[in-house]
């Protein structure tokens, strides 16, 4: 056996280069393609199959059949309201986590992180303890004799959105809290010192610069809410049906799979396609000049 | 011109034993301080010598615990920021990044000024022109080199025509030439406009070049306040001495007091005179003898002449700086500086024996035990 008299050097930084990625990227991509695009891709072939051959029947009877447009529908909707809601109560937080007073901050930020460690089914299953018809909230209504008779407090739209902003808040919050803070706030006090109150400041100059989170923000919790299934099914009547209930119901009772493949694919299509037009419409960072050189 | 076009005329600001502290730590500790209307004055000193936060202050972005700040005779303790009527140059411009270069500088004028827009255009664009910026206007600030970042951050101060400027170390992020020119820049643009400047730096140049007084803080404190020439060439204490120019500090101590001078021991052994001036001192106090580097000159004989002190030492080091020449000569254990014009042909090389004299009028005592 010859022993290579070439300095070795040049062929080990040229293994180096592949082997290195390789080695980091390699267990996870493996990981991605059997465990998700190969699951995905046959979801995606089946949700085109009817007897062996290419077809649309799956799609045409999602948007013939009246309960699977439905429920489609009441996803967005669903979903538009939840998000909406959660801004409006979560950017006065997020804004106060990145400007208040530092101890209550502190407190805040664990009253917003603890909710967001708890499993979102137990979340969802103690709404029912509390909306019941025996629930804590009927009982104090009728014991302080508010009502003679206990509300109808849950399976309606209201529960689910009650459900479903509770459960998004937290990351509602701690994503718009991320992009406050970097902006920076001498911006503000630039604002103040050349005749803007305090009010016109935040208006001028923190509320525009905040936007690009808020879009992020807005984006994130959205595609989330569009996936609910838990919490509109316990929390929900008929009427709350949400897309991801109707792949589960197709799925394990009807055992049609092309069929919920279809819904799962179209799902998918709709959140791209969301995506897609929301970066398009909201590019902050070519409104304002180009990115930082 | 639609704007009034009559120079603003700048507050004069009064700081009346003006304190603020952070916790245990005393950041500004009653300063008392008077600026003339008008007035290009410079807060001098080393970083964590109050000289930011007596800025922040004077902006109100901090409220004192004590003491007051006066605007022509107003206390203004309880006016906000936004009400004080001032303009303010960041350390890193603090343009707003969603405006354009007009909007940025047009931005006081909208929340201070009821202008008709045709009116605010002119004004934007006569400010504009005045840091000859013009033609940049629809620009957004991250299209813009650091030093036009500047002038959009000095066009935004001025346009309200206030009556106080504020700069935070302005010219900190830009490179040695771009500052120099901005200096004579600032300066002019002060003086057309007659408004009052309160500048912050660290940078003893900046200070001298464009200041008309001169205030040098350290540890929350005023150490002196002058005109340039007069810290510079009368300091009052070793720290005003050292950080206003190269300073050579002989340590000593005061053994003779004659009429018109006096006589240190200095550290080491040897003796030198120093005028007497306006300094109070006796005999036995510890000093320092202060002699500027380019007063000193080196020679390889001994040449006394009247009215010059002249010691030997032993060259330690030699720097060359183009223009002149840097260098460090051990006399009896004490280092002395001295910076030299070039002069060709002249060889100076580490560890030879020199001669170094300095004129006797030119050196100055000051107390060791100031503070």
């Amino acid at each position: 056996m010859t022993v290579p008299v070439a300095d070795p050097a040049p062929a080990r930084i040229s293994l180096d280069r592949a082997l290195v990625p390789a080695l980091l990227l390699g267990p996870t991509l493996l990981w991605i393609f059997f465990f998700f695009l190969w699951p995905l891709g046959l979801m995606v072939w089946q949700s085109f199959i009817v007897k062996d051959a290419f077809s649309l029947d799956h799609y045409a009877s999602l948007f013939t059949t009246p309960i699977y447009a439905r429920a489609l529908w009441t996803t967005f909707e669903i979903s538009i309201i939840c998000t909406v809601g959660s801004l409006i109560l979560g950017y006065p937080v997020a804004y106060y986590l990145t400007v208040g007073d530092a101890r209550i901050r502190a407190v805040v930020m664990i009253l917003v992180i603890i909710p967001y460690w708890l499993d979102y089914i137990v979340r969802s299953f103690s709404w029912l303890i509390l909306f019941g018809r025996r629930g804590l909230v009927n009982r104090f209504l009728v014991d302080v004799g508010l009502i003679a008779e206990p509300l109808q407090l849950l399976y309606n739209l209201g529960s689910v959105l009650v459900g479903m902003i509770q459960i998004m808040l937290p990351l509602m919050i701690l994503t718009l809290f991320g992009a406050m803070l970097r902006i920076n706030r001498q911006l503000v006090a630039a604002a103040e010192i050349h005749g803007a109150s305090p009010w016109r400041a935040f208006w001028s100059v923190f509320f525009p610069l905040s936007l690009p989170g808020v879009y992020a923000a807005f984006l994130l919790v959205f595609i989330i809410s569009l996936g609910f299934y838990i919490t509109p099914a316990l929390l929900g009547s008929p009427k709350e049906t949400m897309i991801s209930q109707i792949i589960m119901l197709v799925a394990t009772e009807l055992f049609d799979w092309p069929l919920a493949s279809a819904a799962g694919v179209l799902l998918l299509a709709v959140t791209i396609a969301v995506v897609i037009a929301y970066n398009r419409t909201f590019s902050i960072e070519r409104l304002w000049g180009g990115k930082e050189a | 011109m639609a704007a009034d076009k009559t120079p603003s005329r700048g507050a004069a600001v009064r700081i009346d034993r003006l304190r603020k502290t952070f916790g245990s730590a005393v950041a500004v500790d009653s300063i008392s301080l008077d600026i003339p209307a008008g007035s290009f004055v410079t807060l001098l000193g080393p970083s964590g010598s109050g000289k930011t936060t007596t800025l922040n202050l004077i902006a109100g972005f901090l409220s004192p615990d004590a003491g007051a700040i006066l605007f022509d005779g107003a206390v203004v303790s309880d006016v906000p920021t936004h009400k004080r009527n001032i303009g303010m140059v960041f350390q890193n411009y603090a343009l707003f990044p969603h405006m354009t270069v007009f909007d940025n500088v047009g931005f006081p004028l909208k929340m201070r000024t009821k202008l008709a827009s045709a009116d605010a255009r002119t004004r934007i664009l006569e400010t504009l022109a005045l840091v000859e910026l013009n033609g940049f206007e629809a620009r957004y600030p991250r299209q813009l080199s650091g030093g036009q970042q500047q002038r959009v951050a000095m066009a935004r101060a001025l346009v309200s025509h206030p009556r106080l400027l504020l700069m935070d170390e302005p010219l900190g992020a830009l490179d040695k030439k771009l500052r120099e020119q901005m200096q004579f820049e600032i300066k002019n643009i002060h003086r057309s406009i007659g408004t009052t400047f309160v500048y912050v730096t660290h940078d003893q140049t900046e200070a001298l070049t464009m200041s008309d007084l001169i205030v040098v803080m350290n540890h929350g404190k005023i150490e002196q306040a002058g005109t340039p020439r007069r810290l510079y060439e009368t300091p009052e204490n070793q720290f005003v001495a050292d950080f206003l120019g190269g300073a050579n500090l002989l340590p000593g101590t005061v053994a003779a007091v004659a009429a018109d001078h006096f006589g240190v021991a200095v550290e080491g052994g040897f003796t030198v005179q120093v005028p007497r001036d306006r300094v109070v001192a006796n005999a036995g106090d510890a000093v320092s003898v202060l002699v500027r580097p380019e007063e000193v000159g080196v020679a390889l004989t001994e040449d006394r002449q009247a009215g010059t002190e002249c010691v030997a030492g032993t060259v330690t080091a030699v720097g060359y700086l183009g223009d002149s020449l840097k260098l460090e000569v051990a006399v009896a254990g004490i280092a002395i500086g001295a910076k030299l014009a070039r002069v060709r042909g002249l060889s100076i090389e580490s560890g030879q024996r020199v001669y170094v004299s300095w004129p006797r009028a030119s050196a100055r005592l000051l107390l060791r035990s100031a503070r």
